[in-house]
Formats: C-alpha cells, sequence, structure tokens
C-alpha cells in the first residue's frame, strides 16, 4: 500500500468517483421513474405482471458486459450506453417492489377508500403509492447500490469510473490502486445507501419503527413512574 | 330513506348472494341486517355505497335510484365504517377523520377543525388528534373509523360489522356509544353484524337473513324475539329469548312492596311486626341490606336494624328506567329472592318478589309490545 499515491491522484480519484456516483445513480432514478407505471398497470391489471415480469428477468439474466456490448452499435462506446443498461438492471429490481409495495396496501384501506369517494387515480396518488413508499424505496436502495457496483464494468467498454482504478492497477501490478478503487465503490455505495434510508424516514413519518419506539416511551414511563 | 326493490345480486359463477331482496330502511332508524356468513347482508350493505351493483332491481335513496347517481358523489354523502377500520395508514387521526371534508374541496384547516370537534364526539382524547393510527388502540381505531364516516355529516351511515374486532367489554361501550350519538344524530343508519345480541341491542329494526340472501323475518327487535317468523328465526334469536325479552319491558308497572323497607333506625321489633320473611335495611334512603327475619327473632326487640348483620343486596334496579330483565336478575342474586327497586336517586322504593314479576311479565304479554322500544333507549342513552 502506497499511501503518498492517493494525494498525489487526488483530483483523478474525484473525478472517478464523481463518473461513477452518476453512473449509479441515473440508471436508478431512470429505472425508478419507468416502473413506477409499469408497477401501477401490473398491480391493477393482474395478467399485465407475468409477461412483464418474464422479460424483465431475462434482461437481467443477460451479463452486463454482453449488454453493453450490444448496446454499442447504437449508442456508441458513451454513457449513455452504460446508462441504459444499468437502467434495465434497475428497473429489474426496482419493479418487482413497486408491485408488491402496491399489492401490500391492505384490501381494507383501498375499499375504505373507494367507499369514502375517492376516484381511481386520486385514491392512487394519495392513498396507494404513498403506503408502497417504503417497500418502493426498499428497492430503489438495491438498484443505486447495484449500479454504483456494476459501473465499474462500464470501464472496460471505455466509459469513465472507478472501474478504471481496477483495471490500472491490475495492468500495473500496482495494488494501491486497487484498494483504493475497492474502498471508494463501497463508501460510495453505502452513503447512497444512507440517503436513501433518511429519505424513506422523512417520507414516512407514519412508518412504525415498532419495537424501538413503544419500547423506549415504555422505558420512559418506568424511569418517571408515569402511568400509561 | 333506503329502499331496495327486487334486488338481486348473481356473480358470473352462478352464486346468487342476494335473492329479489325487498327492504325499506325509514330515515333516521337504525336497521341491523343479522345472519349466518354467505347470507348476503354484507353484499346488500355495499350495494348501497355502489361498491356492489345488483344484477336485477333498484336501490332507491331518498326516492332517487342510485344507478343515476355519480358512483364518488354517492358515495361522500354515506358514511361507511368496517370491521378493519380501513384508516389510512400514513395520516394521522385528525387527517383521516377529514377525509370527505377535504375530499369535497374543503380548505384543510376547517377540515382539521372539524375533524377536532368529530374526534371530542365519540369520546376521544383531543390529543391523539396528530397520532398514527397504528398507534392508537383497536377500540380508539374503531372510534376514528366512526368520525371518520361522521366528518361530512351524511344523513346514511353503512356499517360492516363495526365492533366485531375489538373485545367484549370495548365491544359494549362502543355499542353504547353508538346509541346515544344516534339518539343525538339520527342518521339512517344500515349495520351488519352476525351477533344477534348486537342486533337486538342497537336495531330499531331487524332483518333477519337465511343463506343466499332472502329475508327470514324482518321486524322491531322485540318482535324478533316474542314471535319469531319459524324454526329458523327461534333457533338464530337463541334458546334464552324468552329472559331477552325482557329488556324490552318497562318495570313501570310493577307492584312493589313498599313495607318489606325499614330504615337502620328501626327495631327489630319493626321488622317482626312487618310480617315478611326478609327486611331490605336502608340507610339514608340507600339500600343497606337484607335481614332474614327468621334470625333475628331471638335479639331483644329494641335492638336498632343497624346494629344487625345484613346480606348484600347483589344490586338493585332503577324503578321506571330498567327493563323487567334488570329486575328479574336483580333478583335471582339476591339472597331474599326479591329485587330491590330504587328511584334515580338510588332511594329504596320497595322491593318486588318473582311472583310481582311474573304478575308483570304476564300483562306485558298481555298488552303487547308498544312503546316499549323508549325503555331501551332509556336505559342504555346517558341522561345529557
Amino acid at each position: 500500500m502506497m499511501w503518498s499515491w492517493i494525494p498525489s491522484n487526488w483530483s483523478l480519484i474525484w473525478q472517478l468517483t464523481w463518473e461513477n456516483t452518476k453512473l449509479g445513480v441515473l440508471p436508478a432514478l431512470y429505472g425508478l421513474v419507468i416502473s413506477l407505471p409499469l408497477g401501477v398497470l401490473a398491480a391493477r391489471w393482474r395478467w399485465v405482471y407475468p409477461p412483464v415480469l418474464t422479460v424483465v428477468n431475462i434482461l437481467y439474466a443477460v451479463p452486463s458486459l454482453a449488454l453493453f456490448i450490444a448496446l454499442i452499435p447504437a449508442f456508441g462506446l458513451t454513457d449513455t450506453t452504460v446508462i441504459i443498461a444499468l437502467t434495465v438492471f434497475s428497473l429489474c429490481v426496482i419493479l418487482p417492489n413497486v408491485v408488491a409495495g402496491l399489492r401490500g396496501v391492505p384490501a381494507s384501506v383501498t375499499q375504505a377508500a373507494t367507499a369514502m369517494g375517492y376516484g381511481p387515480l386520486r385514491r392512487l396518488v394519495t392513498v396507494e403509492l404513498p403506503l408502497a413508499v417504503p417497500v418502493i424505496l426498499a428497492g430503489l436502495r438495491i438498484g443505486v447500490v447495484a449500479s454504483i457496483s456494476l459501473a465499474s464494468v462500464g470501464q472496460l467498454i471505455g466509459v469513465s469510473s472507478l472501474g478504471y482504478l481496477f483495471i490500472d492497477g491490475l495492468q500495473r501490478s500496482f495494488p494501491t490502486e486497487i484498494y483504493v478503487g475497492l474502498f471508494l465503490v463501497i463508501v460510495l455505495a453505502l452513503a447512497c445507501d444512507l440517503i436513501l434510508v433518511g429519505v424513506k424516514r422523512v417520507l414516512t413519518p407514519w412508518a412504525a419503527r415498532p419495537q424501538r419506539q413503544p419500547r423506549r416511551q415504555q422505558r420512559r414511563q418506568e424511569l418517571t413512574g408515569a402511568a400509561s | 330513506m333506503i329502499t331496495f326493490e327486487g334486488v338481486t345480486k348473481r356473480y358470473p359463477d352462478g352464486t346468487v348472494a342476494v335473492d329479489g331482496l325487498d327492504l325499506e330502511v325509514p330515515a333516521g332508524k337504525t336497521m341491523v341486517l343479522v345472519g349466518p356468513s354467505g347470507c348476503g347482508k354484507t353484499t346488500s350493505l355495499r350495494m348501497i355505497n355502489r361498491l356492489v351493483d345488483p344484477t336485477e332491481g333498484t336501490i332507491l335513496l331518498d326516492g332517487t335510484d342510485i344507478k343515476e347517481r355519480n358512483p364518488a358523489h354517492l358515495r361522500r354523502g354515506i358514511g361507511y365504517v368496517i370491521q378493519q377500520t380501513g384508516l389510512f395508514p400514513h395520516r394521522t387521526v385528525e387527517d383521516n377523520i377529514a377525509t370527505v371534508p377535504v375530499l369535497n374541496g374543503w380548505p384543510r384547516k376547517k377540515a382539521r377543525a372539524r375533524a377536532a370537534e368529530l374526534i371530542t364526539l365519540v369520546g376521544l382524547d383531543p390529543a391523539l388528534a396528530k397520532r398514527y393510527p397504528h398507534q392508537l388502540s383497536g377500540g380508539q381505531q374503531q372510534r376514528v373509523g366512526v368520525a371518520r364516516a361522521l366528518a361530512a355529516d351524511p344523513p346514511v351511515l353503512l356499517m360492516d360489522e363495526p365492533f366485531s374486532a375489538v373485545d367484549p367489554i370495548v365491544r359494549a361501550s362502543l355499542q353504547d356509544e353508538l346509541l346515544s350519538l344516534q339518539a343525538e344524530l339520527r342518521k339512517t343508519i344500515v349495520l351488519v353484524t352476525h351477533d344477534i345480541e348486537e342486533a337486538i341491542k342497537v336495531g330499531d329494526l331487524v332483518a333477519l337473513f337465511r343463506p343466499h340472501g332472502t329475508l327470514a323475518q324482518l321486524a322491531p327487535p322485540e318482535q324478533l324475539l316474542a314471535a319469531p317468523a319459524d324454526d329458523y328465526v327461534a333457533d338464530f334469536v337463541g334458546f334464552d329469548r324468552g329472559i331477552r325479552r325482557l329488556s324490552f319491558v318497562s318495570t313501570a308497572g310493577l307492584t312493589l312492596d313498599t313495607g318489606a323497607v325499614l330504615p337502620a333506625s328501626a327495631t327489630v321489633a319493626d321488622a317482626l311486626a312487618a310480617g315478611r320473611p326478609w327486611i331490605c335495611v336502608t340507610d339514608g334512603g340507600r339500600p343497606r341490606g337484607w335481614v332474614d327475619t327468621s334470625t333475628i327473632a331471638a335479639l331483644p326487640g329494641d335492638t336498632a336494624l343497624g346494629q344487625v348483620r345484613a346480606e348484600p343486596i347483589g344490586h338493585p334496579f332503577t324503578f321506571g328506567s330498567d327493563s323487567l330483565r334488570a329486575a328479574l336478575d336483580a333478583a335471582v342474586l339476591s339472597p331474599a329472592g326479591q329485587a330491590v327497586a330504587v328511584d334515580d336517586e338510588g332511594v329504596a322504593l320497595g322491593a318486588a318478589t318473582f311472583d310481582q314479576l311474573r304478575a308483570a311479565i304476564q300483562a306485558a304479554d298481555g298488552n303487547d309490545t308498544h312503546d316499549t322500544r323508549q325503555v331501551q333507549h332509556a336505559q342504555q342513552v346517558p341522561p345529557p
């Protein structure tokens, strides 16, 4: 491990990290945007889902490098190629969560919403989607983390990411570079994941953190001797 | 008023859920649909707010065919309460209650103010307004459900097994509260239950369904108990219907034995002179206990009754406002085999023996069941 390599290549490291962030986050967001309408359709008309899921699973089974190569004739050796491929992979993990999230809304809740006079669209936007947020965000977290790590594969077709550090380090037999790359990919993935956890807390103040909160209240009550 | 005219619901697989139902729910009354599972009572309820559309027949709401109405608008004028509450987990209690006013285009602030009124109306602590549903008990959630259904002040309220998921004690208090709310609000309520006790307690009218969606009997509860139309109804109503029917008979016609009541200052000699096997001793007018005259005969005649050991009376009944069922229960529990009648202030008026109770029951059978509804309400609605 040659620590001095890090400060002397600071701007390269910084640039690669930024590229990798873009390649990780954008596809996951695009995947989410495509998954939402597809998921809504699949949750409403059940017969839509099995064929869609089959296609999605086949796409997911394609090796990432193969998908990059398949897209090169159309989009060249560009960011677009990598982003499209990673969007497909994100879609594959986010879509099932959108469907599961929407299907997980209790029937009594949707029925009550209908009985109170909600139209289908208003019910979807103000009741069903908000209730599906925790499950959808869980899918998004997997999508982001997967894209961040898969982005390095894009380096094989020359699209810049932290993957550069792996390939360069291997070719030059210079492990420091590989360790730095590995470390940064992991940190980046963890950071994005943490941000999404925060987003979830903000968006779903209603979602119980069931064990913790009541227990804390109970403790407080025990300590102060307050009656429930 | 809600009118079913020859309403049938047949599903594509041939199952008939409701079969040619004719039913009229008078405005301001509580109609209970009761029956075993699969009898079409819930389907009938859901046809009123068009969650289910009938295959044949029409349903009129205040004379208008509900098929002519936009479903969403129709539903905003019909409160709906279900067993699983159906509260929105992502909205606070006040926002849950404000749902229909907000749908009707009220500003949020006004809707929340309305929610605050309802929170008080259904007997919830105003501090719960900002809580989420999962932070409430089952009974509290059900109250929020009722408040939400009432928020836009709809003339009609549909309740689908509203109290089935809570424990019996909470259920009884929710039923009592529904009765007192209804005494105040006079909504047209259709309530579905499989519990005949609940039907008899909260209904002005009870529609008892047979399996596969036909009516077995439609009658006020006391009539259902007194004169079941056939064996099916009698079976469903249960074997102790004779005693339960007494809930609807007032104690006002009961003859009381006033000579069996003596104050604590009276003496043993007074008690023996009364010539009763048991004397109810009072303290400041209130019944204190039963004294067996055969066991005090040996005591000096000038001993005050307050000094003598007395048996607990069990519970008294309030003369005039309690039902004969309460009086009979009081007599059964009393060591003297007699019930102590008290007035609204709890002052003992006299005692009623089994013979006197039997005479009152026979008298009630004679003059049928008119105006007995008031008895039940008087008993369950707390004074304002």
